[in-house]
This record gives structure tokens, C-alpha cells and sequence, in this order.
């Protein structure tokens, strides 16, 4: 298991640095340039000619690159002037809002989506399955800012429950003393994951129902409940638990969106504004954050799998 | 006084549009302590009578006339919850597929104590003990340990005794058991019919033992039900069925039995044509399309079950009156040994696998056999002997670790990737799941094209001719080119798959189980055919299965194997009449005859599992398992012989003079 883990490792670290080398190369072919962005439209050549050479920015891209990995072994992921402060400190800061987001909504989706996906599968073809699958195909087609935008307009306008926008708390307690503002961004977000769940739930559960296992159970003189819940269920959620790690990065650009419609400030926000400002020290940590995430997601979810699964632990205990 | 009573049981199972009258009328009764026998091809309905007994149909299936009788309540009558209990207390079910019939992420002890826990309330504690103590009574090895473990931990026997112990621990009265051996090798099979007998008598339960094979009805069943298309065509006392059946059905699958045919030379009886389709209206008797006894009254009026003797009905206009005789061991003679140049000899071959840092898995070590032209080569063994590798490797669909394959005089490992192609024309495989090893998107026509414009044999015409006289030589229409393999029956597929193994115009085909998935009535006709195009076309054949009368019946020599090795190789008769390894007697002995005054010795018995090929034993690699093992089973026994060869320090007899060069 531990040789395991330590390829896995391996593999991921690889993954990561190419991910860097990639947004690295991207970022530094866009037209118009960070200098311009931070000195403004009033500087001189000679003003932005200095402000490159200062910041290396004049040098080759490989060297620039060299010096970047550089500087990240060493934890440092450089320094914003644009928000003046480290691009560290600007993630640690709105990380934690991100994460409450996107965990409160997944949290959401599974609750939601494990009881949708069983009731279709065991009501395969019937209205219930019909009716379910007919939202969940609207849900997954709608837009996210489309969707956010109607959520808006429903639930603080026309029916005024719930605030238009998120809590604008500075630290994390604060976004959490606000629970009613986080309502609309979290079960805006849950919606398209409860449509991609129960899908995944509804397939996973038809193809075990079918499995001889089943028929075992019942011949034992199991009620229904029992033999879906005792037998079926475990077996049939497999597949959700890849989904979880493969899918919580994924969150992240539905993040983006929520996090601007509804003001929240965390990193879609952060990313968005650093977009907007060429802020290149910003997008090149948040993205090696979320290439961190996807990888780590990914193993998360195999080693979850093993844990769960009695056929895969024992295959990774021999490999 | 009966247990079970089935009266007048129809099922349907819905279509989109009508549905299958999968049961009509069925009337049956199961008295306790006795094993009913239900014997009939796929789509006979046996399956669904149980089914419909356990409440177990599948999606759409309804139970639409009739009474389930058991112990004088009709079952269909009771509450939902009541008729749980009473399938879950009083019955209890044995599967087909013991690999797939328990929950994989369950520990056994849970699966098999799970009835008591929720029939009796009985705490987890004592669950666990009962569970354990049940195991032990099935004869699980280290019982204690295995009921924490989870099923992918066994082996295929070991699991169906894992099933039948989920099925005894709620002491049932009646057990079910639905081809309960058919995804066994025969040792297992002969161990766990062994064990469903004596757990009847010690609980004096009454067993339906379901089954397509007439071999295990005949040893084990106190009385038979014969099934067709939905009825009970016959039913009788077993001894009286397999001496004097009344009904033609019954009478064609004995005949289309392997060891029903009247020496080596003897076509086997085929009964042409395919069952009816049950959503279809049918009147008269069901099985007059195929039967060659059949005369306009038995199309045109229903024939019910009349009674031949106190305990024996069918349903029978033309009943038979002549007694089916068999083919009494070692009536056959042999084929005069061709005595042309071998088209295959294989030496010293090896196949070893990596396990991933765990060592090795000698799959075939030092194999050495010769297949001649026009003959047929049989290899017999349990699953994981290593007899589908030396097939694949035969075939060049894998590298040997070591070891010569001579083809038609050439070293296949000498040559060059491409000569080696080409060389592949002259090896062609057959498979045992046709439809699996076609490509469900592609016409018959291109499956049969295929191979010719891999090797670029002719032009588009020319293939197309070739390919039309393909489908002649295996006896399908020429329409069927234009349709996709899901479209054919089972029987059909293995002769599309024969057609494309022939394309090439091969010298040598390895067919690897090319029947095992077949009915008997429709194994007989591909095991005819494939006998016609060898004696047509001069082919040679290495035969791979695991039933020891198939094998008899089409080979010329048999080699038996055993944990990758050769431990007998001869003439068929010789090897199955006058076998000289312990483990191919022992092989021979767990065959279930037909016969059924045919008791098996219970002296040559083997036990156990076979052992891991992983580390596999040293010297003899059988002695683990051998009745006769000594010390010197340690050292390596050489393949010893003149034409009947054996590989052992102490052969069971003599090599007989006739075999003798």
C-alpha cells in the first residue's frame, strides 16, 4: 500500500509541474503584459522597459521558468502588486470560503442525489424515473449564471427570503455567521451536481439490481428495503465515490461563476479579478492550486475506493 | 404425502408487445425427503417452474394460473410478508453461477447467517457461531476463518458451498438447486452433488435439482421431470426413465448424447430445427416439429399426459416402445492411427506469467505432444490447468517463456514477425462464446471477409464466393450474410465462428470448448459437423474441453493435464477405458453416466481444490491430491510409453498390448 501511494505521489508531483510549465507558457504569450496593467496607460517605455528588467520578466522564458520552480520549492508563490500582498497569503485568505462553498454544496448534491438515483432505479421506466430524469437533463442544460440569475430574482426579489448576495465577511467565522447568505450560492451550485449524482447513482444501482446477488438476497425471504439497502446500496455507490474526488476540482469553475454572480469573496472571485488585471503571480498559483487539487482528488478517491471495496483493498495490499 | 405441489402453473413474462408463455400447465410434486430431477434444453421452462416456486421471476414475470401447493397452502394465496417468511425459513435456493449468486462487498459469515438474523432475530454473536458451524457442515476448509472473508477470496466450489450453507442454515424442507454444478469442473460437480445428497438425507429434505445434464439427473434424482417448451412432457421414477422412456423428446436427448453413439464412427443423433417461440400461439404437441416420429394428429391436437405406469406419465402420441441402449464403456474401438507427418509438434513448452513481485505463474511447463494430420487431438483437464494456454499459444496469440512449437516443419519462434503471419493461416481458433468473439456491429458477411483481407487472399469477388461456399460448408443459408450475430442462436453462432475459422483454408483449428455453452441436442449437430468437415477437408483439430464424453467422442488421442502439465497422453479408448494416471481415473469417475445403474467407485475420488499454480508442487505436481502419493512423488515422474503415455511413479495399470508399437 505504502509503494503504492508513493507512485501514485510520483506521478502526481509530474503532473503538477507540467500543469505549471503549461499555464507558465500560456500566460506569458497573452497580449498586453503585466507592466502595463500595474503601471497604467500614462507610463513610459523606458518606465515599463525598468519595471521588466526588475522583475526578470526581460529574461528567457526558460530562465524565467527555472527561477519560478525556483522560487515554489521554496514555498514561495511569488507577490501580487496589484492586491499588494503574497500570492500565498491572497489563497490562504480565500481558500477557506471557496472550500465551505463547494463542500456545503457537494454535501447537498450527495444527500440529495443517492435517494433520486435509488428511487429511479428501483422505479426504472416508470413516471417517477421519467419525471426525475426529465429535471436532472433541464438542470444539467441550464447555464449556472443563467440558473444563479433566476435564483436571484426568485428567492430576494420576488419572494424576498434570502439575501441577493453572499456574506462579505473578511474571515471565515464571519461568512459563517452568515449562514442565509450562503443558501443561494450553495444550492445554486448543487443543482447541476445533483443532476450529474443521480445519474451516476440511477445507472450504478440499475446494473447492481440486476446482478445475480440480488436475486441471492431475495431468495432469502429479504423485504425490498432490505435487500436495496443492505445489499444493493453499498455496491451501487461506488461509482460516486470516484465521482466525489474526480468532481470536487470541478467545482471550482462553477466556483468562478457563483462566486462572482453572487459577490462571494473566494477564490473564483479572486481568480476572475485577477483575469480582469493580468495579475499573472495570482492565476499561475490558483491554477497550480487547483492542478494540486484535481491530482490529489483523483488519489483521494482510489484510496477511498480500497477502503470501501474489499476486492480493490486486496489488490492494493499486493501491488 | 408431498411437500411441493405444483397445480396447472402458467407464468408469462411481459414483453413490450405480448408476452412469453413461459409455463403452461405445469403440474408437479416434490415428496419429502426424495430429490426431484427437472432436466430439459435452455428455454424449457425449468428454470421459471422454480422461480415461480420462489417468487424469484424476473422483471415482467407473473405467475397467471394455477396453485402452489406447499405443505397444503397454496402460496400464491398468502400475505406478502408470510410468504417471505416461508421462502426464507422453510426454502432455501442454490444458484447456477457460484461467482456471481454472492454480494461481493459482504463477508460470508453476514451472507450466510443474514436469514437467521432476520427470520429469527438471532443476535449477531450467535449468528456468527451458526454460520460457522453450517460452513463446517458443508465441508469448507478452515471454517473459522473463512466466514470472516469475502467472496472473491474463494474459489468457485468453495463458494457454492458458501451458497448451499446460506441455503441450509435456516434448515429448510425444501432445497432448490438450479444447475448448481454446471460452472464446476467435474471434481468439484461429484463433491457438491455428493454434499447436497447427504444433507438431504440428514435433514430429510426434499431437493429440486434442476439441470440440463442428463448424467447428473441419472445419479442423483429419485424421480424425473422432462420439460419442453414450457410443459412437463414426461415424468417417471429415474430408473424407469432411463430404461424405458415413452416420450420422443425424452428418447432424442439421450440419443443426441456423445456416449449414445454406436462406435467411434457413429454420427450422434441431432434434433434439427430450434425450439418454438413461446409468445406465439401452438397447438398440438410442441415438440412434433422436430420430432421424426410426428404425424398430422400430434400437430393438430393437444395431447395431454396419459400413464404409463403407477408413477409414470407422458404426453406422447407415438410413444417409444424400443429400450435407448449406451454405449457400454469400452465398447468403442480405435480409428486406425493416421500414420502421415505431424502438422503440429510441440516441445518442451512453457508459459510462465509475472505476479507482480510474488513470483511466478507456471501456467504450462513442459508440454511436448504431436498433432497429426487429419487427427484429432483432445485435451482434458480442470480450469486452470493450463489447457487454454497451450491452445493460445498453439495459435500464436501468445509468446511461449520457452519451449518449440513446430508448424508444418517450420519453428514458428524462428521466423519473423511476418512469416509468422503468415503462418497464422494455417492455425485458426474456435471459440467456446461465439457471440462474445464476434464483433456485434459487423455483418456475417464481413466477420467471414475479414480474415481473407487481412491476408490478402484473393479480390473482392473472389472472396465473396469463397465466403458464400463458407456458409454452404456449415450448413446456413446464404441470406444469413446480410444479418449481425445477435440474430442467430447459439448453435448457428459456433458454426459462423467454425466458417471463419475456416476462411484461411487452415491445416489445424484449435476449437477451446466449442460446445460447452451448447444444449445437447445442438452440441450433437456442431460436433457432427465439425466430424463431416474434417474427413471433407483433411483438417486436424486440438480439441480443448472439459467433458470427458465430448472429448471421447471426437478425438483420436487424448492428452490429459493437470497444473500445467502433461500427465497422460493416448489413444481416446485407451485413456478413457484403460486410464494409467490416478487423476485421469479420478477425472473419469466424477463424470456422472446416464447410465443410471453406472455407480461410481468412491475409492478413486479426489478431494480438495487445485492447488495454486503459483508456487505450484514440486515433483509429481497431482501427489497433494494423489490417493497413491509416497515419497518419491517428490521427484518428477517422466512422461513414460509407447502410444500411451503417463506421466507417473505408479501407474494404475499397464500400458494394454494393442497400444504398444
Amino acid at each position: 500500500m505504502a509503494r503504492y501511494l508513493l507512485t501514485r505521489l510520483g506521478q502526481a508531483l509530474v503532473i503538477v509541474i507540467l500543469v505549471t510549465l503549461i499555464t507558465f507558457v500560456i500566460l506569458h504569450f497573452l497580449p498586453g503584459g503585466a507592466a502595463r496593467a500595474i503601471l497604467g496607460k500614462e507610463a513610459t517605455l523606458e518606465q515599463i522597459a525598468a519595471f521588466n528588467h526588475d522583475m526578470g520578466y526581460d529574461r528567457p522564458l526558460w530562465e524565467q521558468y527555472a527561477l519560478y520552480l525556483q522560487r515554489l520549492v521554496r514555498g514561495d508563490l511569488g507577490y501580487s502588486f496589484q492586491l499588494n500582498q503574497s500570492v500565498a497569503e491572497a489563497i490562504t485568505q480565500r481558500l477557506p470560503k471557496t472550500m465551505v462553498l463547494s463542500l456545503a454544496s457537494t454535501a447537498l448534491a450527495v444527500v440529495i442525489a443517492i435517494p433520486l438515483g435509488v428511487v429511479q432505479a428501483v422505479r426504472r421506466n416508470k413516471w417517477p424515473d421519467y419525471t426525475i430524469n426529465a429535471l436532472s437533463l433541464l438542470a444539467y442544460a441550464t447555464p449556472i449564471f443563467f440558473l444563479g440569475l433566476m435564483m436571484i430574482i426568485l428567492f430576494a426579489q420576488v419572494w424576498p427570503l434570502l439575501p441577493p448576495e453572499a456574506p462579505q465577511g473578511f474571515t471565515l467565522g464571519e461568512v459563517l455567521a452568515d449562514p442565509a447568505g450562503l443558501v443561494l450560492p450553495t444550492v445554486t451550485l448543487a443543482v447541476l451536481t445533483v443532476a450529474v449524482y443521480s445519474r451516476y447513482v440511477r445507472s450504478s444501482m440499475v446494473d447492481n439490481l440486476n446482478e445475480n446477488y440480488v436475486r441471492t438476497a431475495r431468495s432469502k425471504g429479504l423485504s425490498e428495503g432490505r435487500v436495496i439497502v443492505g445489499h444493493t446500496l453499498r455496491n451501487g455507490l461506488f461509482p460516486v465515490i470516484t465521482l466525489l474526488g474526480m468532481y470536487l476540482p470541478a467545482l471550482f469553475s462553477g466556483a468562478l461563476v457563483v462566486e462572482r454572480l453572487f459577490n462571494y469573496p473566494g477564490m473564483g472571485l479572486l481568480f476572475w479579478q485577477s483575469a480582469l488585471k493580468r495579475d499573472y503571480p495570482i492565476l499561475l498559483g490558483v491554477t497550480l492550486l487547483i492542478s494540486v487539487a484535481t491530482v490529489l482528488g483523483a488519489l483521494v478517491a482510489d484510496v477511498l475506493y480500497a477502503a470501501v471495496d474489499p476486492r480493490v483493498r486486496l489488490k492494493a495490499s499486493r501491488s | 404425502m408431498s411437500l411441493l405441489r405444483l397445480v396447472d402453473l402458467s407464468t408469462d413474462i411481459a414483453l413490450r408487445r405480448g408476452a412469453v408463455h413461459a409455463l403452461d400447465h405445469v403440474n408437479l410434486e416434490v415428496r419429502q425427503g426424495e430429490t426431484l430431477g427437472v432436466v430439459g434444453e435452455s428455454g424449457s421452462g425449468k428454470t421459471m417452474t422454480v422461480l415461480s416456486v420462489m417468487g424469484l421471476l424476473p422483471p415482467g414475470g407473473r405467475v397467471v394460473n394455477g396453485q402452489i401447493l406447499f405443505d397444503g397452502r397454496d402460496l400464491l394465496a398468502m400475505a406478502p410478508d408470510e410468504l417471505r417468511r416461508v421462502r426464507g425459513v422453510e426454502m432455501g435456493m442454490v444458484f447456477q453461477d457460484p461467482l456471481t449468486s454472492l454480494n461481493p462487498t459482504m463477508r460470508i459469515g453476514a451472507q450466510v447467517a443474514e436469514p437467521l438474523r432476520v427470520h429469527q432475530g438471532v443476535s449477531k454473536a450467535e449468528a456468527r457461531e451458526r454460520a460457522v458451524e453450517i460452513l463446517r457442515r458443508v465441508g469448507m476448509p478452515r471454517p473459522d476463518k473463512i466466514v470472516d472473508d469475502y467472496p472473491h477470496q474463494l474459489s468457485g466450489g468453495m463458494r457454492q458451498r458458501a451458497v448451499i450453507a446460506m441455503a441450509l442454515i435456516r434448515s429448510p424442507r425444501l432445497l432448490i438447486a438450479d444447475e448448481p454444478t454446471t460452472a464446476l469442473d467435474v471434481t468439484t460437480q461429484r463433491q457438491i452433488l455428493e454434499l447436497i445428497d447427504d444433507l438431504r438425507d440428514e435433514f430429510k429434505m426434499a431437493v429440486i435439482l434442476v439441470t440440463h445434464d442428463l448424467g447428473v439427473i441419472a445419479s442423483r434424482a429419485d424421480r424425473v421431470a422432462v420439460m419442453y417448451a414450457g410443459r412437463v412432457v414426461e415424468t417417471a421414477t429415474t430408473e424407469e426413465l432411463f430404461r424405458a422412456p415413452r416420450h420422443r423428446y425424452t428418447e432424442a436427448l439421450m440419443h443426441a448424447l456423445p456416449e449414445a453413439a454406436q462406435g467411434r464412427e457413429g454420427r450422434l443423433y441431432s434434433i434439427p430445427g430450434l425450439p418454438p417461440d413461446l409468445s406465439q400461439p401452438l397447438t398440438g404437441c410442441r415438440f412434433a416439429p422436430r420430432c421424426r416420429h410426428a404425424t398430422d394428429a400430434c400437430r393438430a391436437t393437444d395431447v395431454p399426459l396419459v400413464r404409463a405406469a403407477e408413477d409414470h406419465l407422458y404426453a406422447c402420441l407415438h410413444p417409444v416402445t424400443e429400450a435407448v441402449t449406451f454405449a457400454p464403456r469400452g465398447a468403442g474401438e480405435a480409428r486406425p492411427a493416421a500414420a502421415s507427418e505431424p502438422i503440429l509438434s510441440v516441445r518442451e513448452l512453457v508459459k510462465e506469467y509475472d505476479a507482480g513481485g510474488k513470483g511466478r505463474v507456471s501456467a504450462v511447463a513442459g508440454v511436448s505432444f504431436e498433432v497429426k494430420a487429419g487427427e484429432t487431438l483432445g485435451i482434458v483437464g480442470e480450469s486452470g490447468c493450463g489447457k487454454s494456454t497451450v491452445g493460445r499459444l498453439v495459435a500464436g496469440l501468445e509468446e511461449p517463456t520457452g519451449g518449440q512449437i513446430v508448424l508444418d516443419g517450420t519453428d514458428i519462434g524462428a521466423l519473423d514477425r511476418r512469416a509468422r503471419r503468415r503462418m497464422h493461416r494455417e492455425v485458426q481458433l474456435m471459440f467456446q462464446d461465439s457471440y462474445a468473439a464476434m464483433n456485434p456491429r459487423m455483418r456475417v458477411d464481413g466477420i467471414l471477409t475479414e480474415p481473407l483481407e487481412i491476408q490478402q487472399v484473393g479480390d473482392p469477388a473472389g472472396r465473396r464466393s469463397r465466403v458464400t461456399r463458407l456458409l454452404d460448408q456449415v450448413g446456413l443459408p446464404t441470406r444469413a450474410l446480410e444479418r449481425y450475430p445477435h440474430e442467430f442462436s447459439g448453435g448457428q453462432l459456433q458454426r459462423i465462428g467454425l466458417a471463419r475459422s475456416l476462411a484461411l483454408e487452415p491445416r489445424l483449428i484449435v476449437a477451446d470448448e466449442p460446445v460447452s455453452a451448447l444444449d445437447v441436442s445442438i452440441q450433437a449437430q456442431v460436433l457432427n459437423l465439425m466430424r463431416d468437415l474434417q474427413s471433407e477437408l483433411g483438417l486436424s483439430y486440438v480439441f480443448i474441453s472439459h467433458d470427458l464424453s465430448v472429448v471421447d467422442y471426437m478425438a483420436d488421442r487424448i492428452a490429459v493435464m493437470y497444473l500445467g502439465k502433461l500427465v497422460e497422453i493416448g489413444p481416446a479408448s485407451q485413456v478413457v477405458r484403460a486410464a494409467r494416471h490416478p487423476y485421469t481415473q479420478a477425472l473419469i469417475d466424477a463424470v456422472p453416466s446416464p447410465d443410471p445403474g453406472h455407480a461410481p467407485s468412491p475409492a478413486t475420488a479426489i478431494r480438495g481444490e487445485l492447488p495454486s499454480a503459483l508456487n505450484p508442487p514440486t515433483g509429481c505436481r497431482f501427489r497433494t491430491r494423489c490417493p497413491l502419493a509416497q515419497d518419491i512423488c517428490r521427484t518428477e515422474p517422466p512422461l513414460e510409453g509407447g502410444l500411451h503415455q503417463v506421466a507417473c511413479h505408479f501407474p494404475l495399470r499397464e500400458e494394454a498390448a494393442a497400444a504398444r508399437p
